[in-house]
């Protein structure tokens, strides 16, 4: 999937572009991972742009949570911003609204 | 093939309590905001046809026990949760019909809540009965064994008078048995469970209960989509939401609606019943999940619709 990652200096800024499925969960799971690593060694938070994403699967939510498990070891701040109507119903239903700040723009985000 | 579920909900079994009856009674009365009924016919189909699932009807509070009904022979039955002692007593009558007195009881796991009804199966009484058990476990002997000592039932087992024989099953063999093709697969549950794919004249079900689905395997989960591959009937877990089932609850050993929806549509299923319903949840929440799991599954929709239904005690569900 087409990735974009950005060192603002006062976070690390992650954003996937594509369907996040079956196809290509292990592909964002890996960058989302980079892209905390990155985030701890900077001691910065790290935001999900998920502007660019159309939907993500179960598959998908459940490697989010495993990156944001680890981040929280290393006491990385995780937030998602950009979330399109779609993206909203599916963290309603799955309840990760209820785990995972929402934002509506990447720098609410990044001020927390 | 009939799917026939005689208790759908997990961990203990949940009645329904008078509070929640008259709330159903007041809900019932508004929404007929003063409508007369000639008859209890005319009544009924107000009932049926107007009325949420939730006000007219319960989910149930049986825990796990479906039925396979083939129509005729021998019994095929997928757990002895609580749901386990109305089967007993409906075989009573279906004994009258002629039906023969064979029970193959197919077991997920041998959790309590998976065993509690045998104790109360009627038949499991009766000289000439005979109960042939299945599973993964090679235990399940012990398992009700133990549940019918003296510290915990004044009937031990061995006054049972029905036959009984114990077969432990091997994942990856496929078995003939009273003329299906039966199939398990292990999954992910404290001390294991199995699920079981059941093949009969051209038709599928799958019962896949008390498995947790972390998708951190790609290979675990795609032998579960080829386990699921076809099904006219996938009967899964779904217990709790996605959120809760991976963070509080995670390593509890159950799944949520999300994740069968996505396992089903890959595998090309054609319905799910929601099952193994949280004790927690009333009717309405009951109602309300499924309407999020069907939003779901049309928000993921690629190629073929899945059709999602939540499974209530009662509930009968032809393939």
């Amino acid at each position: 999937m087409d990735w974009r990652s950005e060192d603002r200096g006062n976070a690390i800024v992650a954003a996937p572009v594509g369907a996040v499925d079956h196809d290509s969960a292990e592909d964002f799971e890996k960058n989302l991972t980079a892209a905390m690593r990155q985030a701890a060694a900077a001691g910065t938070p790290l935001v999900v742009d998920l502007g660019g994403v159309e939907y993500m699967s179960s598959v998908g939510l459940r490697a989010l949570m495993r990156v944001a498990k680890e981040a929280k070891t290393g006491s990385v701040r995780v937030a998602v911003a950009n979330l399109n109507e779609t993206m909203l119903e599916i963290f309603q239903i799955s309840r990760f609204d209820k785990i995972f700040p929402v934002h509506t723009s990447v720098d609410a985000a990044v001020a927390g | 093939m009939l799917a026939r579920f005689w208790g759908t909900r997990g961990s203990l079994p949940t009645p329904v309590t008078s509070p929640e009856i008259k709330t159903k009674l007041v809900d019932a009365l508004l929404a007929a905001n003063g409508r007369r009924f000639a008859d209890a016919d005319e009544a009924r189909g107000f009932v049926e046809s107007e009325l949420d699932f939730a006000v007219s009807h319960t989910y149930g509070g049986d825990s796990s026990c479906v039925e396979l009904d083939l129509g005729e022979g021998e019994f095929m039955v997928l757990d002895m949760g609580s749901g386990l002692r109305r089967l007993g007593i409906d075989a009573l009558r279906r004994f009258g019909e002629g039906r023969a007195k064979t029970f193959n009881i197919f077991m997920s796991h041998l959790h309590w809540d998976h065993i509690m009804g045998f104790p109360f199966f009627t038949p499991a009484f009766i000289p000439g009965v005979k109960l042939n058990f299945f599973g993964g476990h090679d235990q399940i002997e012990q398992a009700l064994r133990r549940q019918q000592e003296k510290i915990s039932f004044p009937v031990p087992l061995d006054f049972m008078n029905a036959e009984r024989t114990f077969t432990a099953l091997t994942c990856g063999v496929t078995q003939e048995i009273n003329g299906c093709r039966i199939e398990l697969i292990k999954q992910y549950h404290d001390n294991d469970s199995y699920g079981y794919r059941i093949e009969q004249n051209g038709k599928i079900l799958v019962y896949s209960t008390d498995s947790e689905h972390k998708g951190d395997d790609a290979a675990a989960e795609d032998a579960f989509v080829e386990f699921f591959r076809d099904a006219d009937l996938v009967i899964f877990d779904t217990m709790y939401s996605l959120g809760d089932s991976i963070t509080m609850k995670a390593d509890w050993g159950h799944s949520s609606g999300m994740i069968a929806v996505d396992l089903c549509h890959r595998a090309g299923a054609k319905r799910l019943a929601m099952f193994h319903h949280d004790p927690l949840y009333d009717d309405k929440t009951l109602d309300g999940l499924l309407d999020e799991t069907r939003r779901y599954e049309a928000l993921m929709r690629r190629d073929h619709a899945l059709e999602i239904l939540c499974a209530s005690d009662g509930l009968e569900i032809s393939l």
